[in-house]
């Protein structure tokens, strides 16, 4: 099957952290492309799943941001040969590969998407909390210099005033310039995101129910995810106030709990 | 005891007399005698000997000014003068009178209520008299006019009576034109100078005399006498019926307002904060047992005590031994000494109280301008402002490296002393940029370096400082900015400002930086005042210079949480325009569309910076850019015999000549010449001269760099920075 491509462009989602749970189509076409890179800014494997990685598909490029966002390279190079972009999870998951897709079709190279499984269908199957009531997700950035995105904390704030859960994701660039040194956001990073957020959020112009939720947002529930999808898999019920004092895996994230059903408060129980 | 020490004593009580105590400086042109005029009122009052005055020069503290003959620092200086059985406290500020330094002039205008403006009687105000006349009235300072050298009308020029009284009313008739015209609206009659009102004086500060009509009532002398011992070259016998320290110290304390009086008007011209609130309310009374406010108007380094800080006390008293604020430093700091100032003494006292000039050591945070307090929070005086923009730049750098931290040090307390001065330093290379306002300015910074710090150092070639500015307009044609990831994307549109709102922005009417959304309105409605759309002025985010950034878009989510990377990018591309990486100015920038990727992790710091970036250099490049280069207006006075070389000097630098009166046998040629042409000048106008020729300038601010030389000088900036000789172009910014 992978064998008609000869060249172009092939986005392939690689799944959460280990070759077992890549699709047999994305094991096909990553082994069978003349150059595969392993786009490195959005989520991360761990060293020991890459070199796996590496002995069932051959060896891998790493690159980063400027490479994926100033594509002219890699389109070139995709003219002739099959490039393969392996990202993490799925790859039109939570990235901004769609840029990258629409350009390669502009210009008349073919693309081919191989999904993967992604944090966003893991997280509502390990934690047992019904994907039909999430809201919108976001994620927790860094802060640069006295800098901060605000929007995680809004968006948490209004789905939980709309009753619906929130994925929030963990930054993983501290440089915010997605060029290397990586350092997924740990529970105790997030806290202080969160702190730094709500500082910043309470000189804006509030609602009163928005400033009900941010008042209390300490005693807000959470269920930490670490490193899903993977061995060392594990999930931590916690309340905001008490984030930063948990242990974290190699990759996080978390969900923001938002009026649990009774089942889906039987089901988050299992992680207190 | 002496009469100095005596003096001295009497100063320390009559401090505490509010309505005996007068602030005051002498604004004048360069060579218009003011260093004369302040040693001899110094000298008059007791407080150096009367012989060493004229030579002495008290005021002048460096060794390079007196070789230079010209006042380069502010001090100040107290002194005790009785008038009708009553002491007064006269505390003086002295001010540079080289244009170089107009900095420090402005500064001492804050620590004072009255000023004697000082003209020469041949030559009339000079442009730099009026510079200084304007900056004393913008303070709410007083003048008086001290009309200067009327021997050499008498003697050289040999006038009439007539002849003088006419001149005088030209002199006085051009001072008051400016006081009417630049007096705030309340003083623009009162303040109208007379020599009925005796508000005129006029004499000789080199032969130590000098009249007003009061005065000549009081001793009797006449203007026919007058002549009459000019004629016979016997001003000594003038000079001890008129002296000039008794005539203008008398017209200082009666027609000079003092702190209580001065105070209400001049505290809200100078503090922003709550005028009734408590503190508000004892600066405008002048109360001294009030809580302390005093500003920083000169940082002067003393041999022996290292940084001595000299400011106004506006309220409260300032003791030996207290902890105060430097407001803007987070740790309180001991006053270690509190002096005044006696010329070159410094004469420690235990405290000093509002109303007067004190002098202080230990405070290490204190700049010139800088508000002490010890109340962390309070509202500190406005910003000092500055007529002129830094225009030259030289690189140094100590020859040795061993003296690279006495050298930092060096411009530390350099850059904080004097506030015209811009450094920027390399902390690994140990290589300074210093900016400043012209050659003679950095010439002399760089003396201080290696003279009085002792440190050899190796100067660049000075370089000029260039602006950037806009043609045209891309109205209706608005730039797209694109992030990195193309998932975020700012629409800006560029145009100038007009002339009137930059004006009001470089004269620090607006405060600079980014503007909180609610001082919004505020601000709108003042850029309404000048004739712009006041409600799109309330959405202001940033100013930068004189360039402004508004927002233009209405409910694009997410966007307030980008406001403040908009505004980084923004203040990135005001200092490094996209021509030739020089500062931006009189640019008015609307945020007219934006497209922001749905989560904060893809629209980061990373993403917005260079989309806002690349798309105001776009907008820019796509409404058209001009460069623009500093301007100097040059004065040089010249025996006719030499005209024709000196004009000739001034063309061959793309000069134009704007005037060229002539009195006599010389003929002031007033040229306008580019900075980037003007070094050298000095020598080159010296030989041309034989030495004859007399001269100074005035920074005019930037023009357009002539069309035909554009691409020179861009290329020449580009290739001198390491970049490619041209500019990209618009397009290179849409990718």
């Amino acid at each position: 099957m992978a064998d008609d491509k000869k060249s172009g462009l092939a986005l392939i989602g690689i799944g959460p952290g280990k070759v077992s749970s890549m699709t047999l189509e994305a094991v096909e076409l990553a082994r069978h492309a003349d150059v595969r890179l392993y786009e490195a800014y959005t989520a991360l494997w761990s060293e020991e799943a890459l070199q796996e990685l590496e002995q069932e598909i051959g060896s891998i490029q790493r690159v980063m941001r400027p490479t994926i966002e100033q594509p002219e390279d890699l389109l070139e190079m995709a003219k002739s040969q099959l490039v393969a972009v392996l990202v993490v999870g799925d790859p039109m998951q939570a990235t901004t590969h769609i840029d990258l897709q629409l350009r390669a079709e502009h210009v008349g190279i073919p693309v081919h998407v191989v999904h993967g499984i992604s944090i966003t269908t893991l997280v509502p199957g390990a934690t047992g909390v019904s994907n039909y009531k999430f809201g919108r997700s976001t994620t927790l950035t860094y802060p640069y210099g006295d800098w901060i995105a605000t929007s995680p904390l809004e968006v948490m704030v209004q789905n939980y005033s709309q009753k619906l859960h929130t994925l929030v994701l963990f930054d993983l660039d501290p440089s915010g310039a997605g060029t290397g040194d990586q350092r997924p956001m740990q529970a105790p990073d997030a806290a202080e995101s969160i702190a730094k957020m709500v500082a910043k959020y309470k000189q804006m112009e509030l609602t009163p129910e928005q400033t009900e939720i941010v008042e209390e947002i300490d005693a807000l529930e959470v269920v930490l995810c670490s490193d899903l999808g993977t061995d060392d898999q594990r999930l931590q019920t916690t309340t905001i106030e008490n984030l930063g004092t948990k242990g974290s895996g190699r990759l996080n994230c978390m969900v923001l709990l938002a009026n649990l059903s009774e089942i889906e408060r039987e089901a988050v129980n299992r992680w207190k | 005891m002496g009469r100095k020490e005596d003096n001295i004593k009497k100063a320390t009580v009559v401090m505490h007399i509010l309505p005996q105590i007068r602030n005051l400086c002498i604004a004048a042109h360069i060579d218009h005698g003011k260093t004369t005029l302040s040693d001899n009122l110094i000298a008059g009052a007791g407080m150096m000997s009367s012989d060493l005055a004229g030579a002495a020069r008290v005021l002048d503290f460096d060794e390079q000014e007196s070789a230079r003959g010209i006042t380069i620092n502010a001090a100040s200086a107290s002194m005790v003068h009785a008038v009708e059985g009553t002491d007064y406290l006269i505390n003086l500020i002295d001010t540079p009178g080289h244009v170089d330094f107009g900095g420090d002039v402005t500064r001492a205008m804050r620590a004072v209520d009255g000023c004697f403006i000082l003209a020469c009687a041949v030559e009339g105000p000079m442009p730099q008299t009026e510079t200084v006349v304007r900056q004393a009235l913008k303070e709410k300072v007083k003048p008086v006019l001290f009309i200067n050298k009327v021997d050499r009308l008498i003697n050289e020029l040999q006038v009439t009576p007539e002849d003088m009284l006419k001149r005088f009313e030209e002199t006085i008739a051009k001072v008051n034109r400016l006081i009417k015209q630049f007096a705030p609206e309340e003083f623009k009659k009162s303040w109208q100078v007379s020599v009925m009102d005796g508000t005129v004086a006029f004499g000789s500060a080199y032969h130590n005399w000098g009249i007003t009509i009061p005065y000549m009532k009081k001793s009797g002398v006449s203007m026919t006498q007058i002549f009459e011992y000019c004629n016979n070259e016997d001003q000594k016998t003038l000079a001890s019926k008129a002296p000039v320290h008794e005539v203008l110290l008398d017209m200082a304390v009666t027609k000079l307002p003092g702190p209580v009086q001065a105070q209400p008007y001049r505290i809200p011209n100078i503090w922003t904060g709550d005028l009734d609130s408590t503190i508000g309310k004892a600066m405008v009374s002048c109360d001294p047992d009030a809580e302390l406010a005093m500003m920083i108007t000169k940082i002067w380094m003393d041999p022996h005590a290292g940084e001595v800080a000299v400011g106004r006390i506006y309220s409260g008293s300032i003791s030996q031994g207290e902890s105060v604020y430097a407001i803007g430093a987070s740790k309180p700091e001991r006053v270690q000494q509190v002096s005044m100032m006696v010329g070159g003494d410094r004469i420690t006292v235990p405290k000093v109280v509002a109303g007067n000039i004190a002098a202080l050591t230990g405070i290490r945070s204190a700049a010139a301008g800088v508000t002490l307090s010890r109340d962390k929070d309070f509202t500190p005086f406005e910003a000092i402002r500055h007529y002129s923009d830094p225009v030259v730049t030289v690189a140094v750098e100590p020859k040795s490296m061993k003296d690279l931290p006495k050298f930092i040090d060096a411009l530390r307390s350099l850059a904080k002393s004097d506030a015209s001065l811009k450094v920027t330093t390399n902390q690994e290379t140990g290589e300074a940029l210093l900016a400043g306002m012209g050659e003679l300015h950095l010439e002399i910074t760089v003396y201080r370096i290696e003279e009085e710090q002792n440190i050899k150092v190796s100067v660049s070639p000075p370089i000029v400082v260039y602006r950037e500015g806009l043609q045209g307009s891309n109205r209706g044609r608005a730039f797209e900015g694109k992030s990195p990831n193309r998932h975020n994307r700012f629409f800006f549109e560029v145009e100038p400002l007009t002339p009137e709102v930059v004006e009001a922005l470089r004269s620090g009417e607006f405060k600079e930086g980014t503007v909180r959304p609610n001082d919004g309105k505020e601000v709108g409605n003042k850029f309404g005042a000048l004739g712009m759309d006041k409600d799109l002025m309330r959405k202001i985010y940033a100013i930068n210079g004189t360039n402004v950034l508004v927002n233009d878009t209405k409910g694009i989510q997410g966007l307030h949480e980008t406001r403040e990377l908009i505004i980084e990018a923004f203040n990135e591309v005001c200092v490094k325009g996209p021509i030739a990486d020089e500062p931006v100015q009189g640019m008015f920038v609307r945020l007219t569309d934006a497209k922001l990727h749905e989560d904060a992790i893809h629209r980061g710091p990373a993403q917005t910076i260079p989309a806002v970036r690349n798309g105001l250099k776009g907008a820019m490049m796509r409404a058209k850019t001009i460069i623009l280069e500093p301007m100097q207006k040059a004065f040089v006075s010249v025996p006719n015999d030499w005209l024709g070389q000196v004009t000739r000097e001034v063309t061959n630098r793309r000069g134009i000549i704007e005037d060229m009166p002539s009195e006599g046998e010389v003929t002031t040629v007033i040229g306008v010449l580019p900075i980037a042409e003007t070094f050298g000048f000095s020598n080159d106008i010296r030989a041309a001269s034989q030495g004859r020729a007399v001269w100074n300038t005035e920074n005019l601010g930037f023009e357009m760099v002539p069309p035909q030389l554009f691409d020179k000088v861009v290329a020449q900036i580009r290739t001198r920075k390491g970049l490619k000789p041209e500019p990209n172009s618009e397009s290179y910014y849409s990718d």
